[in-house]
């Protein structure tokens, strides 16, 4: 066994990749690390030599990490970005699983703003969305933390049992061999997070705050999960459709280089259509 | 008697598995205890992980998306005994991209061990964090490895 993810705070051992071949060490050594002392690493590395399954897996940032950035970027008008509905919940699985990427997205929204009622309608229907794709139980004490900790203004908390939510849920889901949906789950946070960080860098434009959309890695591996789904009903299902669409279209316009203000617009554009078309239920 | 071998036979399985489960267990526990000064100092450490088991000399590429204004630590420990294990972070160039790193045992008797490498991003991109079992007495050690962000 060479790799797994562990997910929740007691692991078990998950295997959510494909086991990797034993040909890293072949690949590295022979290229970095002849000669060189057992500890002391090599300045570079050829990553083009490596096989392809070694990186072929991305670690999904989880939203603090990028609300953390967005901290530091000054002061937005967060509650200006807060949107009026949560959406709609249609009862199509698909529509639920992004519709509660949205929603734990839009938590760290209301965090921002520092909205505690909203922060708690938030943790409540995290739980009535869980409850329809059958992972409530997984997520009743983070509701009810998110709740507590939002009552108490304890915002970093409501950030961390938020991005716990999102854990606990996708684990959830693996656990019940839902991966696809799981996927989509951090999908749809990664739409609604995106949408809201193209506004703000938008409004205020820096090459610094653009630079937080250099994510092509992770979007080359959310088109391959689509693809890969092992459902090639939920592949075919409009709506996941229209998210590889999206994620086609995103591609170029972070390609590498500084993304300029027009690319960031049109990006807002994109995912903030879709996170309409998400939360709406209309196909 | 065909019945007796089948549960025997399910009870060394069920023994197996937990032993496996415990070790990366074990392993996973001692990642977080590698975490634990950088917590202490603001950091907050993920709640997912990433682990397995590797030969010696064998690597292993974990891909993250990192991001400039963050500043991360990635910790990495094992439970086996005698085995020195590191973890260093390239860049999608290749080019090492850490700014300090550590290999350093746990306590006496623990047989556990701990690396770490710290990047703070000078660009957000994608970053590969390379584990590496550079000497052990067993033929696969248990690895598991944490990050943790401020």
């Amino acid at each position: 066994m060479m790799r797994a993810l562990l997910t929740g705070p007691r692991p078990i051992a998950k295997l959510i990749f494909a086991m990797l071949p034993r040909l890293i060490p072949a690949a590295l050594c022979g290229l970095a690390f002849a000669g060189a002392a057992a500890q002391t690493p090599p300045q570079t590395v050829d990553l083009s030599k490596f096989p392809a399954t070694a990186v072929d897996e991305v670690v999904v940032p989880v939203p603090s990490e990028v609300f953390n950035v967005l901290d530091k970027l000054g002061s937005p008008n967060w509650k200006g970005e807060m949107r009026d509905s949560l959406g709609t919940n249609t009862g199509n699985r698909a529509q639920v699983a992004l519709l509660l990427g949205t929603v734990i997205a839009e938590g760290f929204v209301a965090v921002e703003a520092e909205d505690s009622q909203r922060v708690k309608e938030i943790g409540q229907e995290v739980l009535v969305l869980a409850d329809a794709i059958n992972v409530r139980k997984a997520v009743i004490a983070r509701s009810k933390s998110v709740i507590e900790k939002a009552d108490a203004k304890n915002w970093r908390a409501v950030r961390s049992e938020l991005d716990g939510a999102l854990q606990d849920v996708r684990a959830a889901m693996q656990e019940l061999g839902d991966e696809d949906l799981a996927q989509l789950v951090s999908l749809g946070g990664w739409i609604r997070g995106t949408e809201v960080l193209t506004s703000i860098v938008s409004k205020n434009y820096t090459p610094d705050g653009a630079e937080l959309l250099n994510q092509p890695e992770l979007v080359a591996y959310f088109s391959r999960r689509i693809e890969e789904m092992r459902s090639s009903r939920l592949r075919k299902e409009e709506l996941v459709a229209k998210v590889r669409k999206l994620l086609r279209d995103i591609r170029p316009l972070i390609a590498k280089g500084s993304i300029p203000v027009s690319n960031v617009q049109k990006i807002n554009k994109l995912t903030g259509d879709m996170v309409t078309v998400i939360t709406s239920g209309q196909e | 008697m065909k019945t007796l071998k089948i549960l025997f036979v399910l009870a060394l399985a069920v023994a197996g598995l937990s032993a496996v489960w415990a070790a990366v267990d074990d392993a996973l526990s001692f990642a977080h205890e590698s975490a634990l000064p950088f917590v202490k100092q603001g950091y907050i450490i993920r709640e997912d992980a990433w682990g397995g088991d590797l030969g010696v000399k064998d690597q292993q590429a974990v891909t993250a998306q990192l991001f400039k204004g963050n500043d991360y630590w990635f910790c990495l420990g094992t439970d086996t005994k005698g085995a020195v294990v590191t973890v260093h972070v390239y860049d999608s160039n290749g080019k090492l991209a850490e700014v300090e790193s550590y290999q350093r045992p746990g306590k006496a008797g623990s047989g556990a061990y701990f690396a770490g490498a710290r990047v703070i991003p000078q660009k957000t991109g994608t970053y590969y964090a390379i584990v590496t079992v550079e000497k052990s007495p067993a033929e696969r050690t248990n690895w598991a490895l944490v990050y943790g962000y401020k």
